[in-house]
C-alpha cells in the first residue's frame, strides 16, 4: 500500500490537536426499505430537497422526494450493505465536487474522486453540483468564436464563447469525433475543456483519454465519468458534476468548453430514477420534468461580463469576460429528431450541427448536414476572413444541393447549372477533413479563399482533397509569415486577400500534386 | 412503516379531538397502549392474519382480552378498526396518538443514552439544559449504553444531540 501525504503522523498529530470537539445536533431517519437503488427513509422531518444523507458505511444519498413520512433517497454508487433499520443523517448539506486548476489532465467521476490511479486530487476548493445559472444583468452577449478547427463547422456553423451547440446524429455517425478534435484544436489558446461521458462504455472512455493524451490535449481537459456500470444516480449528476467544474473557470474570467456525452443516456438515467420513486410517467415514460433537468444544464454555459467576474473574484479580475460554452450530444434513433428528448434539446440550445448517416457511409466526414445544421448566435462571433470566406461556400452548396437532385434526370443542362453542379461537388469535397486533424483560422481561410476564387473548378473532384493537402503544405513552408499573420488577427484585408491570391497561384505554377 | 403511519395518521387524530373533548386524553392514552401491546402479541397477530377467523370472532376475541381496560368509546375503536381491516395499525395510532397529546400540552419525550448510569440530580440538571435547548418541557427517559464510551446521546423525535466519546470519534475519523 502507498502511503498518502496527508498521512505523515505529524500532520495527523496537529489535525487531531486542533480537532475541535463539538456536540452536533443532528436530525436521523430510520431505512424502510431498499429497492434498486432507492431507499425509503422513515423520519429525517428536517431534510431539504436534494441534500445528501449519510449512510452507514461512509455512503451517501441524495434526498429527490419529500414526502409526509418518508423520504425518498437515491443512493449514490453502492447500496448492497444498506439494510431495513439502518439509521440515515441529514447532513445539512447540498451535493459539492472539488473544482480548480488541480482537476486538469485528470480523469474523475460523478462525485469529483480521481480514478485515473494519479492519486488523490488536492483541489481546495468545493462547489454545489446544482447553482442558479447567471441572471439577465451578469450577461454578455456572444461575440468570441470557439474554433473546433472543422472546416465545415467553423465556416458554416461557427460557435461562439458561451454558446449552447447541439451535435445531434443517428450512432456511427462522428458525434464524439467532432468534440474531440474540438478539444484537440483548443490546445494553446487557453479554453479548458470538460469532457463528460454519460453512459457509456469503459473501453471508449479509456481510448478517448489515450487519444487525447497522443495529441497533447489532456493537460487543458477534465475527463468526467459515469460508465454504463455506474447507478443511475451517477450518471444523471455527472453533467451538473462538469458544469460546476466548467463555471469556477467562467466565474474567474477564463474560457471553458464542456461537452455532454451524451445527455439522451442522462435522460434514461433520470427516467429510471424517477419510475423507481414512482413518480408518474409522462410521454416516453419520461417524467414530467425532463425538459427542466435539460434546460437547467444548458443554461448555465454563458457568457458573462467583467462586471460580474470582478464580483465574483472579489477585484481579483478586472476587465476579462468568463464564457463556459457547451457541446451537448443528443444521439437519435434512425434519424427521427422529432422524438421527445431530441426535440426538447434543440429547443433549449443555440443551434445544432446535423449529423447523418448517409453521409457518413458516402464518404463525406465530418457527416454534417448544412441544410439542417444552424446556429443562431454564431454569427456574430466569426472571424472576419471565416466569415467573409464562409458565406460563399454556404450559398454553393445550397444551389448545389437544389440542383443535385433535379440534374439526377436532365441529360443536358445549361452552362450555369452544370458550372454549380461541378463547383457543388468540389465544395463538398474540400469539407471533407481527417480526424485528429483540426486545422488553424489560417489553413482553413487559405481552403475557403481557393474554392471561392474558382481554384478547384479546373481540378478533377477526385483530385480536390490532394490539392487541398498539398497547398497546405506548400503554405506553411512558403508563406509562414502570412499565415502567422491571418492567425494573429483573423482579418481579411485586400492585403491578405491578395497575399492568399498570389501565393495559391505561384504554388500552381510551380507544384504538382 | 412509513406507509402505515399514514394509514394511521386519520385514525390518531379523530381519537385525539374525541379525547380532548371528553377530557380524556391519559384515559385514551392508557387504552391506546394496552391495545398496542395485545396486538403486537405473537400469537395475536397470527390470529389476526388468519383468513378462517371472521371479524365477529376478531372483535369478540379482542374485547374478552381487553374487558375493564377499555371504556366504551374504545370498545367502538375496536370494532371500528376491526370492521374497516385496520386493526393491525393499531401500534402507529397510539404512537401517532402520543405525539399529538405531547405536541398539544407542549413537551417532549427525549431518550437520553449515556455510558453510566445518571443520578437523580444528574437527570434533573440534564432536563433543564434540555428544555433550554429544544424550548420546550422535557420528559426523559434514560438508559446506559455502554457502546457510547463517555458522554451522552439524546434523541428528541428525528433530532438527535450526539455528545458522545462514540460520535466524536467518528467525526474525527472523518477528519483525518
Amino acid at each position: 500500500m502507498q502511503l498518502n501525504p496527508s498521512e505523515i503522523s505529524d500532520l495527523i498529530k496537529k489535525k487531531i490537536e486542533n480537532f475541535d470537539v463539538n456536540v452536533e445536533a443532528h436530525t436521523e431517519g430510520t431505512v424502510v426499505s431498499v429497492t434498486d437503488g432507492i431507499v425509503r427513509v422513515h423520519g429525517l422531518s428536517e431534510a431539504m430537497q436534494g441534500e445528501m444523507l449519510e449512510f452507514p458505511g461512509n455512503s451517501y444519498g441524495m434526498a429527490l422526494n419529500l414526502e409526509r413520512d418518508s423520504v425518498g433517497v437515491v443512493m449514490l454508487g453502492a447500496y448492497q450493505h444498506i439494510s431495513e433499520g439502518d439509521t440515515v443523517k441529514c447532513t445539512g448539506k447540498i451535493l459539492e465536487v472539488p473544482v480548480g486548476e488541480a482537476l486538469l489532465g485528470r480523469v474523475v467521476d460523478g462525485l469529483g474522486n480521481a480514478i485515473d490511479g494519479k492519486g488523490a486530487i488536492e483541489a481546495t476548493e468545493t462547489s454545489p453540483v446544482e447553482k442558479i445559472a447567471p441572471g439577465v444583468i451578469a450577461r454578455q452577449s456572444v461575440d468570441q468564436p470557439v474554433q473546433l478547427g472543422l472546416k465545415s463547422i467553423d465556416s458554416m456553423i461557427p460557435v461562439g464563447r458561451g454558446q449552447r451547440e447541439l451535435i445531434i446524429g443517428d450512432r456511427q455517425t462522428g458525434k464524439t469525433a467532432i468534440a474531440i478534435d474540438a478539444i484537440i484544436n483548443q490546445k494553446g489558446t487557453g479554453v479548458k475543456c470538460i469532457y463528460v461521458a454519460i453512459g457509456q462504455k469503459r473501453s471508449s472512455i479509456a481510448n478517448v483519454v489515450r487519444k487525447l493524451e497522443e495529441h497533447d490535449a489532456l493537460a487543458h481537459t477534465i475527463i468526467v465519468v459515469a460508465s454504463a456500470s455506474e447507478s443511475a444516480a451517477l450518471q444523471f449528476i455527472a453533467p451538473y458534476t462538469g458544469c460546476s467544474m466548467g463555471e469556477f473557470f467562467r466565474d474567474k474570467g477564463e474560457d471553458a468548453l464542456i461537452i455532454y456525452d451524451d445527455l439522451t443516456k442522462q435522460a434514461w438515467a433520470y427516467r429510471q430514477m424517477s419510475l423507481l420513486l414512482r413518480r408518474p410517467p409522462g410521454r416516453e415514460a419520461y417524467p414530467g420534468d425532463v425538459f427542466y433537468i435539460h434546460s437547467r444544464l444548458l443554461e448555465r454555459a454563458s457568457r458573462i461580463n467583467a462586471a460580474e467576474v470582478e464580483k465574483l473574484t472579489d477585484g481579483k479580475v478586472k476587465g476579462k469576460t468568463g464564457s463556459l460554452t457547451a457541446l451537448p450530444i443528443i444521439e437519435t434513433q434512425g434519424g427521427d429528431v422529432s422524438a421527445f428528448v431530441p426535440t426538447n434539446v434543440i429547443s433549449i440550445t443555440d443551434g445544432q450541427i446535423f449529423l447523418e448517416s448517409d453521409l457518413f457511409n458516402s464518404g463525406i466526414r465530418p457527416a454534417v448536414n448544412a441544410g439542417l445544421s444552424v446556429s443562431r448566435v454564431g454569427g456574430a462571433a466569426q472571424t472576419k476572413i471565416i466569415k467573409k470566406l464562409g458565406g460563399g461556400i454556404r450559398l454553393d452548396l445550397a444551389q448545389y444541393r437544389e440542383l443535385a437532385a433535379f440534374a439526377q434526370f436532365a441529360s443536358d443542362l445549361d452552362e450555369s447549372t452544370r458550372k454549380q453542379i461541378e463547383r457543388g461537388q468540389r465544395v463538398t469535397e474540400l469539407m471533407k477533413q481527417d480526424q485528429y486533424s483540426p486545422m488553424s483560422v489560417a489553413e482553413m481561410g487559405v481552403s475557403l479563399h481557393a474554392a471561392n476564387a474558382g481554384f478547384l473548378d479546373d481540378l478533377e473532384v477526385s483530385k480536390v482533397r490532394d490539392f487541398e493537402a498539398a497547398l497546405q503544405s506548400y503554405m506553411k513552408s512558403e508563406e509562414a509569415d502570412l499565415m502567422q499573420k491571418i492567425n494573429d488577427t483573423g482579418d481579411y484585408s485586400d492585403e491578405i486577400k491578395k497575399g492568399i491570391q498570389a501565393a495559391i497561384e505561384t504554388f500552381i505554377k510551380t507544384s504538382s500534386w | 412503516m412509513s406507509e402505515l403511519s399514514t394509514l394511521a395518521r386519520p385514525y390518531a387524530e379523530a381519537v385525539f379531538k374525541r379525547a380532548l373533548e371528553s377530557n380524556s386524553a391519559a384515559e385514551w392514552s392508557e387504552m391506546l397502549a394496552f391495545l398496542s401491546v395485545v396486538i403486537q402479541d405473537q400469537e395475536m397477530s397470527v390470529t389476526i392474519a388468519n383468513p378462517k377467523v371472521s371479524q365477529q370472532q376478531l372483535t369478540e376475541l379482542l374485547l374478552d382480552i381487553c374487558q375493564d381496560q377499555l371504556k366504551e368509546e374504545g370498545v367502538n375503536l375496536v370494532k371500528l378498526l376491526v370492521q374497516n381491516d385496520r386493526i393491525i395499525l393499531t401500534p402507529q395510532i397510539s404512537e401517532l396518538y402520543e405525539s399529538y397529546k405531547a405536541e398539544h400540552e407542549g413537551y417532549v419525550d427525549v431518550d437520553v443514552m449515556s455510558a453510566y448510569a445518571l443520578s437523580k440530580e444528574e437527570q434533573k440538571k440534564f432536563a433543564s439544559k434540555l428544555e433550554k435547548k429544544l424550548d420546550k418541557k422535557v420528559h426523559i427517559t434514560t438508559s446506559v449504553d455502554k457502546s457510547l464510551i463517555g458522554g451522552f446521546l439524546a434523541k428528541a423525535g428525528d433530532t438527535v444531540i450526539d455528545g458522545s466519546i462514540k460520535g466524536q470519534l467518528q467525526q474525527l475519523a472523518k477528519k483525518l
